[in-house]
């Protein structure tokens, strides 16, 4: 099916903000299913963009905008085909999840971060789903599909970004990426490669009702899962909509997790509030080209892994929980070796030193 | 035990080596030849002449400013600076044991920035080869996704590498530890060799040694080679600092003063148009080559942590336009990785088709069943070490270990093994050092400084770190260590002195004892 | 020359000023008051070299008592005072350890022998019983090192910013010192003389007049151009320096430094004193002020007020 996409986000601040720095990840991805025509980026105040495919194969635009502005619309237009997945002929086993080339092509999406730090009521429950179709892999990543499906009832708002993945299963409600995290932690606890993605979904429960084709939708940036079946590659599924990623699924890219491909992520200096509005147009055109594409994965065979590597055992931490003031910051600095003392310490909100001019204009006025 | 015969005057007398390899003395109890010009002066001088000289010594650091700070939890009023101490008597190196010293260092970092240019921008060739495992580089917590296809000129990713060596029970060099990142120390072998200059210019007298003053210079070179194509011949290099309250804050202040250039914090920098300039106050003006000394995790709130307020907002994605050079190289902690570290030997042979030159401390990977079923029967006598921390930290020596240690110890590897390797105990050799009006043995490590730029250079000597405390193998500063100014000799060993010496004795740096077999790192066949 | 850097050193510059005039207040008003009856008009002596630091209100908030021991306590060693003299010590060398790398070895080596020196000493002990001495160290602990950077700075850039905050701080306190006198309309003539004392100008005094004028002491200390520590002998040297740094000739901060100068360099001392004499005085201590806050405002930009704030989009949520 061919799309026209067209995403907009506009900032606005309460007061005038001096500098901006951001990355936008919001152009749909090539790959076996999909095929992107066209994408053009347009940043208003008008700002040089900067772009590059990063670690996870998705395009990043950076850009950054330093003059006074209090506002910054951001516009991503893409035409897109796409051809939606094929659920995979092979019916691997339980155990080919465990061969040795296998782990270690996939190590990175067996392990946990901060959106999939899974406790141990997910990985039970994990266990259950995939105990009722043992030994198909398939099966088990079909069952947790849907489990997670029934689980979480979908609730706009009701989570922020951040949330632990224990207290989404725990709450029962969220949004789509509240469904994609805990179907990739549910993934990985039972061994499972599992990612995050990012895209568009074009959907025609609009509320004006069913829109003609060449009509526009407008919809919010979606998010799914894909799991790693062994012998097949990645299967891709939604379960917030319940059902494999299909044709009307736009993929902007994959992910560890959320962090790796936030659609937007950046900073603004300047005091003050930001609102925020994001709008996606998304439309069907008619196709205009037949669709193949050639890419394959390469596959890297390491005899190296051991046979009962414990992965994914290690809890996500984070070394320096935020809100430190400049000082600790200043000290959590690992400076190797021959000087680093000995107290790091860290969580204990220390009052903010200002420059030392600024200190003084205060005792003088 | 050994007692050192009444050649060498009262310094040495009734100084014991207790079995250690000693830098000074050897195993009959003989002076080492290029200790014997350091032990006539000494002769010289008293007890209360040594002390005077300390104490002028510490006047002069606390008097510059030489210090660390010791941060109290939350009162900066209460924070102690203090000095590093300084042991007076030099850590003494031939030319000749220094000359193999720096081609083992040489080869060891050039195939490290092979290594982490192949991870970053390579494509993994080394994992496509089956030398390394995958899984291992992946779940390492120094891996830096950021990192990949951020280009470096000349690949020079460890610009500044501090190894860290020691020398076991036989005299044999073995590295212990990378430190890739950002590692610190060389302050103190400029400041320490000014000093010791200062205060017993005696010492000097008689011996040819080699300066250690030119590494701003060199630093500065090695900045300069590796800038934008853009910056043309002369980059603008700064170096960015975490702050004053950083505890190396000296240091940094050091190196922009000795390069000559300017010392800027996060905020005095800005990115526009993926160009980073520093704000002046005749306005913006372009930076080119960054040698910074904060931590990857706070070079750029946009790409890693969101609230740091040291970093630059837009500084990644100006590297990775190649407008600006960001050295060392984002994503280096995962060469630093102890059980990486274990595959080094490997990189080299894959890299450079060579044999290792300084061998590694063996290691035993805890993920590995054999070896770590071997470990936990053996814990008691083998030091268990965390695989990210530096500095020593997590540290468990087997043999001066608690039993809730060990107990402790063994439960956090069969929890993760992944996360902590096993070394077998090195006794890291001693030295003499000034123990009130005598002298006494203390365990000794080197830190050579190794640059990258055009060409891969280490400075002559590096810094040598003591454990003051009798008997204490912990060298940090944090935990009772101290330093000792490092000469590298004009001459090689025996040259400078007519006495006879073992003539087994010079080389016997060369030889490493043989591996127990069955217990290589994997990846060996 | 980063801003940053800049800044710091019109800082050092301030705060080892700040540092040595309090210490030549605080020396001259413990004299003046051994020589007087112990009483009212102590308390009023002690309230106005607050007044003149500029700390009155600070110092009632800290709920201590006004007597001299007290007042001298705060201002010498107080570490919550921001502006006592080991505050202000500790405060220079801060900030020219941010800058340590632009200053040479011996600069740095006397701002911290000075610090190390006041954080070892029991000041408490010095306050009360030898409070001359510990004033004269500590005035000898700025000089000195405001010799090194006589002696040894290249006169760059770094070296113009620390002493503009230096003399700015030098005319700004000179001025507040004056006004404070004024205030009282006091004709006691060893008031007058403590307050010649704390500018060193007494004997510049006796030798150019025979006996005491207001005017005689206006022209000195305000508009003398040959005493060094007399506000537009102050000004001036802060001119000849922002000329320098400051490319711009139309600069906000060289323009009010100008006619200020200017004013202050043809006023006539027999129109100055009289019943107006203290709010011109009060005028002149404003646009000194204004001054330095336009230096600021020109050379010091950079990003220090701004708040950190992260934007990030939840895919699915509601837009808000």
């Amino acid at each position: 099916m061919r799309f026209d996409v067209r995403y907009r986000t506009v900032f606005s601040y309460d007061e005038q903000v001096s500098e901006s720095q951001n990355e936008l990840r919001a152009c749909p991805t090539t790959s076996e299913t999909q095929r992107l025509l066209d994408y053009r980026v347009t940043i208003q105040p008008a700002a040089r963009v900067f772009s590059s495919v990063d670690a996870w194969g998705t395009r990043v635009d950076a850009f950054g905008i330093r003059r006074p502005h209090d506002s910054m619309t951001v516009i991503a237009e893409a035409s897109v085909e796409t051809s939606g997945s094929v659920m995979p002929a092979a019916a691997p086993r339980l155990e080919a999840l465990r061969q040795k080339g296998f782990v270690d092509e996939y190590v990175e999406y067996l392990q946990r971060d901060r959106h999939t730090d899974f406790g141990a009521e997910i990985a039970r429950a994990a266990a259950e789903q995939v105990d009722l179709v043992a030994p198909d892999v398939i099966g088990a990543i079909l069952a947790i599909h849907r489990f997670v499906g029934q689980t979480l009832r979908y609730t706009p708002g009701s989570t922020e970004v951040g949330i632990a993945v224990d207290d989404v299963f725990a709450g029962g409600v969220g949004v789509c990426q509240d469904y994609a995290h805990l179907a990739v932690a549910m993934c990985r606890s039972v061994g499972i490669p599992a990612r995050y993605v990012s895209g568009y979904l074009f959907t025609e429960r609009d509320d004006v009702g069913s829109p003609a084709e060449t009509d526009a939708v407008v919809v919010q940036t979606h998010a799914w899962f894909e799991a790693a079946v062994p012998g097949a590659g990645w299967l891709g599924l939604d379960p917030t909509n319940g059902q494999i990623a299909s044709e009307h699924h736009v993929k902007i890219g994959h992910g560890r997790s959320y962090d790796d491909v936030q659609p937007l992520r950046g900073v603004y200096l300047g005091p003050g509030n930001s609102d925020v509005e994001p709008v996606v147009e998304i439309r069907r055109v008619p196709p205009i080209d037949l669709w193949r594409s050639g890419a394959n994965v390469s596959v890297s065979a390491v005899d190296a892994v051991p046979a009962d590597l414990p992965l994914g055992v290690r809890r996500y931490s984070d070394p320096h929980p935020s809100g430190s003031s400049i000082r600790q910051q200043q000290l959590q600095q690992q400076q190797t070796g021959a000087v680093r003392t000995g107290s790091l310490r860290s969580g204990h909100d220390l009052p903010e030193r200002p420059a030392p001019g600024k200190r003084n204009q205060h005792t003088r006025t | 035990m050994h007692t050192v015969g009444g050649m060498s005057g009262k310094w040495f007398e009734g100084y014991t080596t207790d079995g250690f390899f000693d830098e000074a003395v050897d195993g009959g109890g003989g002076l080492r030849p290029h200790y014997e010009s350091i032990a006539s002066t000494l002769d010289a001088l008293d007890p209360a002449d040594l002390t005077r000289a300390e104490r002028r010594r510490n006047a002069a650091f606390r008097t510059q400013g030489i210090t660390f700070t010791v941060y109290a939890e939350d009162d900066e009023s209460t924070d102690i600076e203090r000095t590093f101490p300084m042991d007076l008597v030099p850590r003494v190196i031939p030319a000749d044991e220094w000359a193999f010293l720096e081609r083992g260092l040489i080869q060891r970092v050039t195939a490290l920035n092979r290594f982490l240019d192949d991870l970053y921008v390579g494509g993994m060739q080394i994992v496509k080869d089956g030398v390394v495992p995958r899984w291992l580089l992946i779940t390492s917590d120094g891996f830096t996704p950021e990192a990949f296809g951020v280009p470096v000129p000349l690949g020079a990713r460890c610009l500044v590498a501090g190894i860290d060596i020691i020398r076991d029970d036989q005299g044999a060099y073995r590295v212990l530890e990378d430190n890739l990142r950002c590692p610190s120390g060389i302050s103190y072998v400029v400041e320490n060799r000014s000093a010791l200059m200062r205060v017993l210019p005696q010492l000097f007298a008689t011996e040819q040694v080699q300066p250690v003053d030119q590494y701003g210079s060199m630093l500065l070179h090695a900045l300069q080679r590796v800038g934008p194509p853009a910056a043309g011949d002369s980059p603008t290099v700064v170096v960015l600092t975490p702050g004053i309250y950083n505890s190396a804050y000296f240091e940094h202040v050091f190196l922009a003063s000795q390069m000559g250039v300017e010392l800027v914090e996060g905020r005095d920098l800005v990115v526009e148009d993926h160009v980073v300039y520093m704000r002046t106050t005749q306005g913006l003006r372009r930076v080119d080559v960054i040698y910074r000394r904060i931590d990857d995790d706070y070079l750029d709130p946009v790409v890693f942590r969101p609230d740091s307020a040291l970093g630059v907002p837009g500084l990644m994605a100006a590297a990775r336009a190649g407008n600006v050079t960001i050295a060392n190289a984002v994503g280096n902690g995962v060469a630093d990785d102890k059980a990486v570290y274990a595959f080094v030997p490997e990189m080299i042979r894959y890299y450079l088709g060579e044999e290792p030159i300084i061998d590694n401390v063996e290691t035993f990977l805890l993920w590995d069943p054999d070896q770590r079923a071997t470990v936990l029967d053996r814990l008691d006598q083998l030091v268990v070490k965390p695989v990210a921390e530096a500095g020593g930290y997590g540290l468990v020596i087997g043999p001066h270990a608690t039993d809730a240690e060990l107990a402790a110890a063994r439960q956090q590897i069969l929890d993760d093994p992944r996360n902590y390797i096993a070394q077998e105990v090195i006794s890291l050799s001693r030295h003499p050092c000034l123990v009130e009006d005598h002298l006494e043995g203390r365990h000794v490590d080197l830190r050579p400084f190794v640059l990258s730029g055009e060409d891969v250079e280490v400075v002559p000597g590096g810094l040598t770190r003591v454990a003051l405390r009798k008997g204490s193998l912990v060298v940090n500063s944090s935990r009772g260590g101290g330093s000792k100014d490092t000469w590298v000799l004009a001459h090689a060993a025996g040259d400078a002195s007519a006495d006879g010496e073992d003539p087994g004795e010079a080389t016997e740096f060369l030889t490493a004892p043989v591996r127990t077999a069955g217990l290589h790192p994997v990846g060996r066949r | 020359m980063l801003a940053r850097t800049a800044e710091y050193l019109f800082w050092t510059g301030r705060y080892l000023e700040r540092a040595e005039d309090t210490a030549r207040l605080l020396d001259v008003t413990y004299h003046r008051l051994l020589e007087a009856t112990p009483g009212h008009e102590e308390v009023e002596a002690w309230l106005d070299v607050l007044r003149a630091v500029g700390l009155a209100d600070e110092f009632e908030v800290s709920g201590r008592t006004l007597d001299g021991w007290s007042v001298s306590e705060y201002l010498v060693l107080d570490p919550a005072n921001r502006g006592s003299i080991r505050q202000c010590v500790t405060q220079a060398r801060s900030n020219a350890r941010g800058v340590r790398e632009l200053l040479a070895v011996e600069l740095w080596e006397a701002l911290n022998s000075l610090h190390l020196d006041l954080q070892s000493r029991d000041l408490a002990l010095d306050v009360q019983l030898q409070p001359h001495e510990l004033y004269g160290l500590i005035r000898q602990g700025v000089q000195s090192v405001i010799g090194v950077v006589d002696g040894t700075w290249v006169r760059d850039d770094a070296w113009r910013f620390f002493m503009l905050g230096l003399l700015l701080e030098r005319a700004e306190m000179g001025v507040r010192s004056l006004r404070i006198r004024q205030s009282r309309h006091d004709e006691d003539v060893h008031e007058w003389f403590a307050t010649l004392r704390a500018a060193s100008a007494l004997g510049a005094y006796r030798r150019r007049y025979a006996t005491f004028e207001p005017e005689a002491l206006i022209e000195l200390l305000l508009l003398s151009s040959t005493l060094p520590r007399s506000v537009l002998f102050s000004l001036r040297g802060a001119e000849t320096i922002l000329t320098d740094l400051v490319a711009d000739e139309r600069s906000l901060s060289l323009r009010l430094l100008g006619r200020l100068r200017a004013e202050l360099e043809f006023a006539d001392p027999i129109e100055l004193v009289g019943p107006g004499l203290e709010s011109t005085l009060e005028v002149v201590e404003a646009r000194i002020r204004e001054v330095a806050a336009a230096v600021a405002a020109e050379s010091f930009l950079y990003r220090v007020d701004l708040g950190l704030h992260s934007l990030h989009l939840v895919p699915g949520g509601d837009p808000r």
